[in-house]
């Protein structure tokens, strides 16, 4: 077996942990019976790294092979890494009925086109996501299959997600992309995270929306019936009306994990006891990092507890109304109510 | 400003009222379930984030016998709700009916010169001061116990006893010592 094609199994070993070797090797089923109950799973990882490179020099497996078992554990497990996401604009006329065999082929020989020596392949996962995993390599080398990259899109829909992309790859991607979808622009979504079934269900709205209604919410009526009708909340109805508000704003039960919010803020300085800094003509730079486990879920705690005052500010609400957590702020020019920033881009 | 006043009302029979102030509603909420346990006599135990209390629950509101603000030290902010919930409360309850508790006393987020205020502060108002441990169910435990004995005698539940009196015996003091820097 060549060497470039040992180091990319060596790799798979390095990214797939012990426990979740037996189900993936099933999955790929690419071992006989035979050889796949001869694999002692309980050996050290080194060792069963050699036990896994024979097998493969004994059924002759290429490259392809490997990317495959590779591909499938990244497509059950894609909460790894750094996904970014672009969004496509300006769609043509038949952008609508683009379909999948018509995106693969020409994904495909548009990126062949662009780039001399790369190697894809694509797959579509079981929730209808189209999964594609580029080795890039240039006109002098073959394709790097140590460093792919990974790209996500549901078909007609705006969205891409990709992991792993350098800044030199990114044009030829966004080219073979708008290409084979049939638009005319991409452009940064400003939003990313490490997980991406989260950053998905953010944008697509897959978590459950709570909607503005004039009666009390049930949220409200569920808590009273199970305490003890001896104890009694004096502020009931304030502290429903801002856990209401609080799920208006960012949405009811379990949120998509969201890790970070970053505002790089562009406004003048304002504070009317430091004269120095508040007449400075440029804008005082500054970025503002919120990080949580989830932040959303924290976020919303924060203003149904009273932390953040409701209804929720804009600044915040914006990130799942939007679905991005990346922004600029700016000042919006001079006015007496200076003190209020917009969101802007 | 609508003040809460300690003597509005007829008192229960059999009954104690105690309303618990606290601005992180956690605590709170756990000394409340044990609070209610108790059998000998009816304990309704209401709960609030801070004072003046809402004008609409002023009709159903029974006469509140006991009126406790539970600190966190570790928070700045826990501290100045109290403080500002207390102008909120009629000064016929500062003869017995209020009392502060403070947890995460010995928790290293708390600084000492905030206990050191929140003794001045009991001090001032003659009022005791307790301290409670609130991650364990013993702690809570012990917490609702002591918090009892002082609601049976602010509802006049304890035959010869008045909160006044009692108030007497449980009111904080600042120790002379208080400006001097402590030794950890």
């Amino acid at each position: 077996m060549a060497d470039s094609t040992k180091r990319c199994l060596q790799r798979i070993m390095r990214l797939i942990p012990s426990y979740m070797l037996r189900t993936t090797l099933e999955k790929w089923g690419r071992f006989t019976v035979e050889q796949q109950k001869s694999i002692d799973f309980t050996r050290s990882k080194w060792a069963l790294t050699e036990v896994l490179l024979s097998i493969c020099e004994e059924n002759k497996f290429a490259m392809k092979h490997l990317t495959g078992l590779e591909m499938i554990y990244i497509m059950d497990n894609p909460n790894q890494g750094m996904w970014y996401v672009l969004q496509l604009l300006d769609p043509e006329d038949d952008a609508h009925s683009v379909e999948l065999m018509q995106f693969k082929e020409q994904f495909k020989s548009h990126l062949k086109e662009l780039v001399r020596h790369v190697s894809i392949k694509i797959k579509k996962h079981t929730d209808q996501a189209v999964w594609i995993r580029i080795a890039w390599g240039d006109a002098f080398s073959p394709p790097n299959h140590l460093k792919p990259t990974y790209v996500v899109h549901y078909l007609q829909t705006p969205s891409v997600f990709v992991t792993n992309l350098t800044s030199k790859q990114k044009p030829l991607l966004s080219q073979a992309m708008l290409l084979s979808t049939r638009h005319q622009a991409i452009k940064d979504a400003n939003l990313s995270g490490r997980n991406l079934t989260a950053i998905r269900d953010l944008l697509m709205r897959k978590y459950q929306q709570v909607f503005p209604t004039k009666s009390p919410s049930p949220l409200a009526e569920n808590n009273q019936t199970i305490s003890n009708p001896l104890i009694e909340k004096e502020q009931a109805e304030p502290a429903a009306n801002r856990l209401h508000m609080a799920c208006k704003a960012f949405g009811g039960g379990a949120l998509p994990q969201l890790q970070s919010a970053v505002y790089k803020l562009e406004t003048k300085f304002r504070d009317h006891s430091n004269k120095t800094m508040t007449e400075r003509e440029e804008p005082f730079r500054c970025v503002v990092k919120f990080a949580s486990t989830n932040l959303l879920e924290s976020l919303r705690h924060c203003a149904s507890s009273g932390i953040a005052s409701t209804p929720v500010t804009p600044l915040l609400s914006c990130i799942p109304l939007k679905g991005r957590n990346y922004f600029v702020i700016t000042d919006n020019g001079p006015g007496p109510s200076s003190q209020t920033h917009q969101p802007q881009n | 400003m609508s003040l809460l006043k300690p003597f509005s009302r007829l008192p229960g029979l059999n009954s104690a009222n105690i309303l618990l102030v606290e601005r992180e509603e956690q605590f709170q909420q756990s000394l409340a379930d044990v609070l209610v346990e108790e059998t000998t006599f009816t304990v309704n135990v209401r709960l609030a984030k801070s004072l003046p209390l809402p004008m609409e629950n002023e009709e159903s509101r029974p006469r509140i016998d006991l009126v406790v603000f539970i600190i966190n030290l570790t928070s700045e902010l826990s501290l100045q709700s109290a403080e500002a919930s207390l102008k909120s409360l009629d000064p016929g309850y500062f003869l017995g009916k209020v009392c502060f508790m403070v947890t995460n006393a010995r928790s290293a987020a708390a600084p000492i010169e905030r206990l050191d205020v929140a003794r001045k502060l009991a001090a001032s108002l003659y009022c005791p001061l307790l301290f409670a441990e609130d991650q364990t169910p013993d702690g809570v435990t012990n917490a609702t116990e002591r918090l009892l004995t002082i609601l049976k005698v602010a509802a006049g539940l304890v035959p010869m006893a008045t909160s006044l009196y009692l108030s007497n015996l449980t009111r904080s003091t600042v120790p002379p010592d208080i400006e001097q820097p402590s030794f950890n």
